[in-house]
């Protein structure tokens, strides 16, 4: 099965305080595929949209204010207003991607860890208490998830921007052990911090679904495209970031798994 | 009515788990008011009242309220309502107090507008009408807690009075778990009063009074001319006229002292501070600030200022494909009656600025400045602060705090700023406010920078609604701070609903759906479509047909409330629907108000009853300009509220490291990057100079000079970036307020260059905050501060001249003084030091441009460029830490047009990259300026100040002027560089070394040895790992 680049689809979900929808649509398209910024309630009046995607992302942002929790709210008006045409969409082996805001959306949605499971994970506030904007650097482990493909075994540097990023998982001790050894033995263990930044559970950084379809990640690979972001003024050039390598990698598995 | 309270608690596996902001809390409250709490927990709640009980509400509520992984919802529908006494027993409580921080009715509470947005979306409840309100509770413990100050301790730090209400109870009433049982629902009850005749033909001490208890703050000579003009008329005004005028001709809109008739003289100038001569300034705006950018205009022919002064924001072009436009705002007198408040609602407000500027920018960026004090000072110095002032520390918590949420949850970065502190700034905290925006050069055939509104658009009103909220905010920011401040002056924003606001506007803008808009800031409806009128020359309104957050308005209110987020547009009839449609789509909420005419007034109705009709003329065009008289006397000494002789220590000469590291920790130098890091300033993906830079093998800990936009992400050129940098030095206001301008446009100027502006495409906006220069019984040195209020502008017209770099926009506030009383009863005055921040924006043409502050490479050559000072007596640093360091004249001035030249000059070498690394000599001076440049990184440098003289050595290193860089520049480049820089100082102080060492020799002798870790914890002193 092979789809040309300039065939493969991304929504890109804005509205209700979503901000990072214009940088994520860039990425995309700089890859060369089309990107559409769409706003949940016009999905919402027209959600036969999302079956002429392949790809539907959630980029990061501060959805409802972060009131109640962060993502709480999105989570709730995408349940109520397209929870079955996520499900299908997902059941169709289509990728999603959800950026800080939108990974807190998508655990609060219950499609991550794994669709269909009762909530077993969350991000809450920082163990600094405090939302928190710097460039952390990342190990990227061997796993499923499509989307770092390109980048796994290697070292990597992205910038995090959030007040909620550290991963719990539900239960006592135990549970949350148990819980983790799952999820590593599922492959869906898709991003580590190199050093403990937020208190993240085992320093997690991003989880993908037991497909390794579905991926939700705390830092921001829209802002580091280019190497003209990098933060240290000796490493800025014109050349490609590595934050691209992430939608690259979603990319080629379009191209190798849809027609 | 049926009300709930629903409490939201850790589950189970949670519950013992304190959190970082309960341990702050602890802290805080031992530091600042000496009591310790044992046990400290916050749970938060909401309150909801519906008109029947709702079916299955707990299952429900736990959906939208809770995080079912780690908390559980418990509250007035639990069936056992003792549970949470056992979740205090395994938090360790034996006999805790209860404190419940609820809001007062009325006051904007965005975690319940979320929350109630959250219930309708659950399909069961979304046709059931339901308010609701959130709150925080802590349950406290501890020995020997003082039970009747838990109260007041309360409003001291987790509260607000004017915004929230607290009730303690105590351990023994809790057993009666009364706040489950008798919910009393905050709802608003306020009944609207008919508008009102004001009747102005009694006796002046009447209107006087009049004046006074409705806060009208007009002037005796004004309150005379609207009592002329309204007998001419054979009427009175009605309230809703008064509360228009006087808003219209506040010092916050009308800028009466920048429009006034200023006659200067100066005396007793020493040697060496510059005379400029007595003279006759026909407004200070109109001759200096707009004089000089006219001119400036006229002579370089700049096609690229687009719009200037005339609207919300200026505008320029600096980028092939799209405009860019900048604003700059304070919000200071609401930041000091509520510092979270006020700092984020003046954060929203400039936003709003941009969104109101012609058809409509985009906010891309966004600075902030804070003027503050810090609680250290009067601590150490045993010095107790005058009765009802807010604890500096906590202001500073709260505006940081209010700028954090303002960008980040808006998604706009902030990208540069400053943190300048004096004692002086206790009385009133300065917060400047600034945003940068982008707006297509044209669309839909159209420029967006003309509004373009008709006669017979429709008025309406878009975002958020009308309440009491910051009524009489435009009268109150030109009044001295003083005690029984009502509370309808406070305001709280509200992100989320101008977040929709924004991006339906940009969305609406770009189909075509209205022709003009401007924002709702001070003065609210009265204020924007009085502005909107005078395009059209008239308006018709409708006040009955706004959106009101609940009834009981009266008239008057609804037209000068200063409730947030509100636009208002002029909409083409035609055009109505689809807007209204789109607007009710994006979540926005939008009401027709009225329909902008020509008849030449503005003519509100209320119920069809007219209750204003001003004509636009008398309202706008009519107001005889102020005399006022300006006299710079160097010999006249303002009494400081602080009496007593503070102490300081001695300078320690010749330990150049421990005045080095003395200066790293001082207020004015060190980091504040666990503040900064608190603000998103990456988001959009465009920031590509950061606040702070260092090499990736160290961190990125290191001060930048300015930040980077890119303009590709942003719809711009992919290949062009745009600078933003500040300039602030009150400090040096106390010496010569024209040097001290002069800083801080060069500063500002400097610092966009430093990394790669290119001087000749540059902007600038300035911002005045001054203590009043207006004379009064409490203020006798009133034309002091007029003299250097006229001296600074002067500087900022000869120098803004000389660099032939135009303002776009600017903003002054004059009023920043607080009037008290000490706990012995003596009536105290502070005011703040004369302010003056000038922002630049440039273009940086071509990102290979960027240069950033951090040396790059060993073997590099480190150059001072600029003039080695040491004819001057300039440390104001030095002067700030030890006793026995004073300063002396001249004072450094500017050669304008030489430095002018130098920019340019460097500017080539910056173009041709022969720079490595650039950094601004400000604040500390030249040996600072070069261990920032080498503290973010492994590399070291090796300097011989040999060529200065012995006894010139402490002022060489630490004198302070504009105009000075420190680079590095590799040995290949070296001739060039040099080349390039002909005709002008510079100074090779040495190379750059892999050691992390900073080494200084004077003929052949080590004066200086310091590593770069040793600076770097000293500035990182109190930002240390926090982050």
């Amino acid at each position: 099965m092979t789809l040309q680049r300039s065939n493969i689809r991304a929504l890109v979900l804005t509205g209700d305080g979503i901000n990072c929808e214009e940088e994520t649509a860039l990425a995309f398209t700089e890859a060369g595929i089309k990107a559409e910024i769409i706003h949940i309630s016009d999905l919402i009046e027209n959600p036969s949209k999302l079956e002429s995607a392949h790809v539907l992302a959630l980029p990061g942002g501060f959805s409802f204010g972060d009131e109640i929790g962060s993502g709480q709210i999105l989570a709730l008006k995408l349940k109520y207003a397209l929870g079955g045409e996520l499900k299908k969409f997902v059941d169709n082996k289509k990728l999603v991607i959800g950026i800080c805001n939108g990974f807190q959306a998508l655990v609060r949605l219950g499609l991550l860890p794994k669709p269909n499971d009762p909530r077993s994970m969350t991000l809450t506030h920082n163990r600094q208490g405090h939302f928190i904007n710097r460039w952390v650097d990342l190990d990227v482990p061997t796993s499923n998830c499509v989307w770092t493909k390109d980048l796994q075994a290697k070292k990597i540097s992205l910038p995090i921007r959030h007040g909620e990023g550290k991963i719990v998982f539900k239960g006592n001790d135990e549970n949350q052990k148990s819980m983790f050894k799952t999820l590593t033995s599922n492959g869906q263990i898709a991003l580590n911090y190199s050093e403990d930044v937020n208190g993240s559970y085992e320093r997690i950084a991003g989880v993908c679904d037991p497909s390794g379809r579905i991926f939700g990640l705390m830092p921001h690979p829209e802002a580091a495209t280019s190497k003209w972001h990098s933060p240290s003024g000796k490493d800025k050039s014109s050349a490609v970031g590595i934050g691209a390598a992430i939608f690259e990698s979603g990319i080629k598995y379009c191209e190798q798994n849809f027609n | 009515m049926k009300a709930y309270r629903f409490e939201i608690y850790p589950n189970t596996f949670n519950l013992s788990q304190t959190t970082t902001a309960e341990e702050s809390l602890k802290v805080w409250f031992k530091e600042y008011m000496k009591v310790s709490f044992d046990k400290f927990w916050e749970v938060r709640y909401f309150l909801v009242e519906s008109k029947n009980p709702i079916e299955n509400f707990e299952i429900y509520a736990s959906e939208v309220f809770t995080d079912s992984v780690m908390e559980t919802l418990f509250g007035s529908m639990s069936d056992n309502q003792e549970e949470y006494h056992g979740w205090l027993k395994t938090r360790g409580f034996k006999n805790p107090y209860l404190i419940d921080i609820g809001f007062r009715p009325g006051v904007t509470d965005n975690s319940a507008h979320a929350a109630l947005e959250a219930l309708k979306l659950i399909p069961a409840l979304s046709k059931i009408d339901m308010k609701v309100s959130s709150g925080s509770m802590f349950y406290v413990e501890g020995e020997n807690l003082p039970q009747d100050r838990l109260e007041k301790m309360t409003y001291e730090k987790m509260a607000n009075f004017l915004l929230h209400k607290v009730t303690v109870t105590a351990p023994t009433d809790l057993f009666f778990n009364s706040r489950l049982k008798n919910i009393v629902f905050p709802n608003v009850q306020i009944t609207a009063s008919k508008s009102e005749m004001i009747d102005l033909t009694v006796d002046d001490s009447v209107i006087a009074k009049m004046n006074q208890d409705n806060c009208w703050a007009l002037s005796v000579d004004e309150l005379t001319y609207i009592k002329s003009y309204y007998k001419n008329l054979g009427r009175n005004p009605s309230d809703v006229e008064m509360e228009v005028i006087a808003q219209s001709w506040s010092e916050h809109c009308k800028h009466k002292i920048f429009s006034s008739e200023i006659t200067y003289s100066e005396s007793n100038l020493p040697e060496g501070v510059k005379p400029i001569g007595d003279k006759k300034i026909n407004g200070i705006f109109k001759s200096l600030i707009r004089g000089s950018t006219l001119k400036i205009k006229e002579e370089r022919k700049l096609p690229w200022l687009i719009s200037i002064f005339h609207d919300n924001a200026g505008i320029v072009r600096f980028d092939d494909k799209v405009d860019v436009c900048i604003k700059v705002e304070t919000h200071n007198s609401p930041s000091a009656l509520d510092p979270y408040g006020g700092a984020l609602t003046g954060i929203l407000g400039v936003n709003r600025d941009i969104l109101g500027v012609g058809l409509g920018a985009k906010p891309i960026a966004n600075t902030s400045v804070f003027c503050l004090a810090e609680n250290k000072y009067f601590q150490e110095n045993n010095f107790a602060l005058p009765l009802l002032l807010k604890n500096p520390d906590r202001i500073k918590a709260g505006v940081h705090q209010g700028v954090q949420d303002g960008g980040n949850k808006s998604g706009i970065p902030t990208v540069n700023g400053a943190f300048v502190f004096d004692r002086d700034y206790v009385g009133k905290p300065l917060v400047f406010c600034g945003t940068i925006g982008v707006i297509p050069q044209t669309e839909n055939n159209k420029s967006t920078a003309e509004k373009g509104q008709r006669p017979g658009d429709l008025i309406v009103m878009a975002g958020g609604r009308i309440g009491k909220d910051g009524i009489h905010g435009a009268t109150f920011s030109s009044m001295e701070l003083v005690d029984g401040v009502p509370s309808s002056v406070v305001q709280i924003g509200d992100p989320i609903t101008q977040k929709r606001l924004g991006d339906f506007l940009i969305e609406a803008r770009i189909k075509g759906l209205f022709n003009s808009v401007t924002d709702n800031g001070a003065g609210g409806l009265s204020s924007s479509i009085g502005e909107m009128a005078q395009l059209t020359n008239g308006a018709d309104v409708d006040l009955e047909k706004a959106l009101v957050k609940y009834p009981g308005l009266s008239p008057f209110e609804l037209m000068v409330s200063e409730s947030q987020e509100r636009m208002t547009f002029s909409v083409a009839v035609d055009t109505i629907d689809a807007f209204l449609a789109l607007a009710a789509k994006r979540n926005v909420e939008a009401s027709v108000i009225g329909t902008f005419t020509d008849s030449g007034s503005l003519h509100v109705k209320y119920n069809n009853e007219t209750v204003a009709d001003l004509s636009l003329e008398f309202l706008h065009e009519s107001l005889v300009p102020m005399k006022l008289n300006a006299h710079f006397d160097m010999e006249t000494k303002s009494t400081h509220w602080i009496k007593r002789k503070i102490g300081k220590p001695l300078l320690p000469r010749k330990n150049y490291k421990k005045i080095l590291m003395d200066l790293f920790r001082s207020p004015n130098i060190r980091s504040h990057e666990h503040l900064v890091r608190r603000y998103d300033h990456e988001v959009k993906g465009a920031t590509l100079v950061k606040p702070f830079t260092g090499s990736a093998d160290v961190g990125f800990s290191a001060p930048s000079d300015a930040g980077v936009i890119w303009m590709k992400p942003h719809g711009g050129s992919e290949d062009n970036a745009i600078a933003i940098a500040c300039g602030i030095c009150p400090k040096v206001s106390e010496y010569d307020t024209y040097l001290m301008a002069e800083y801080a446009l060069d500063e500002a100027v400097r610092n966009a260059v430093c990394v790669g502006a290119n001087p000749d495409e540059m902007v600038l906006v300035d911002n005045y905050c001054w203590p009043d220069p207006i004379e009064s019984s409490r203020n006798p040195d009133a034309k002091l501060k007029l003299g250097q209020l006229v001296r600074a502008s002067q500087a900022l017209y000869d120098l803004s001249l000389s660099y032939g770099m135009p303002f776009v926009s600017g903003k002054d506030s004059m009023k920043n003084d607080f009037i008290g009383k000490t706990a012995e009863g003596d009536i105290v005055k502070i005011s703040v030091p004369p302010t003056l921040l000038v922002t630049a924006m440039g273009r940086v043409p071509g990102l290979k441009t960027i240069t950033t502050s951090e040396v790059k490479n060993e073997d590099s050559l480190v150059y001072l460029i600029g003039e080695n000072l040491v004819n001057f007596t300039s440390a104001y640093e030095l002067k700030e830490l030890y006793a026995d360091y004073d300063i002396g004249y001249p004072l450094p001035y500017i050669d304008g047009k030489k430095q002018m030249d130098l920019y340019r000059k460097f500017h080539t070498s910056m173009k041709a990259q022969l720079i490595e690394s650039s950094h601004d000599v400000s604040d500390g001076g030249v040996l600072i300026a070069l261990a920032e440049k080498m503290m973010g990184t492994n590399y070291g440098m090796e300097l011989d100040f040999s060529s200065i003289a012995e006894k010139n050595l402490l002022g060489f290193m630490f004198n302070e002027s504009a105009g000075r860089f420190v680079v590095s520049v590799s040995f290949k480049n070296q001739k060039q560089f040099e080349d390039n820089l002909q005709g002008h100082s510079f100074l090779k102080l040495g190379q750059t070394t892999k050691s992390g060492i900073l080494e200084v020799t004077f003929k052949g002798e080590e004066i200086l040895n310091v590593k770069g870790t040793e600076c770097m914890g000293n500035y990182k002193i109190q930002a240390e790992g926090i982050v």
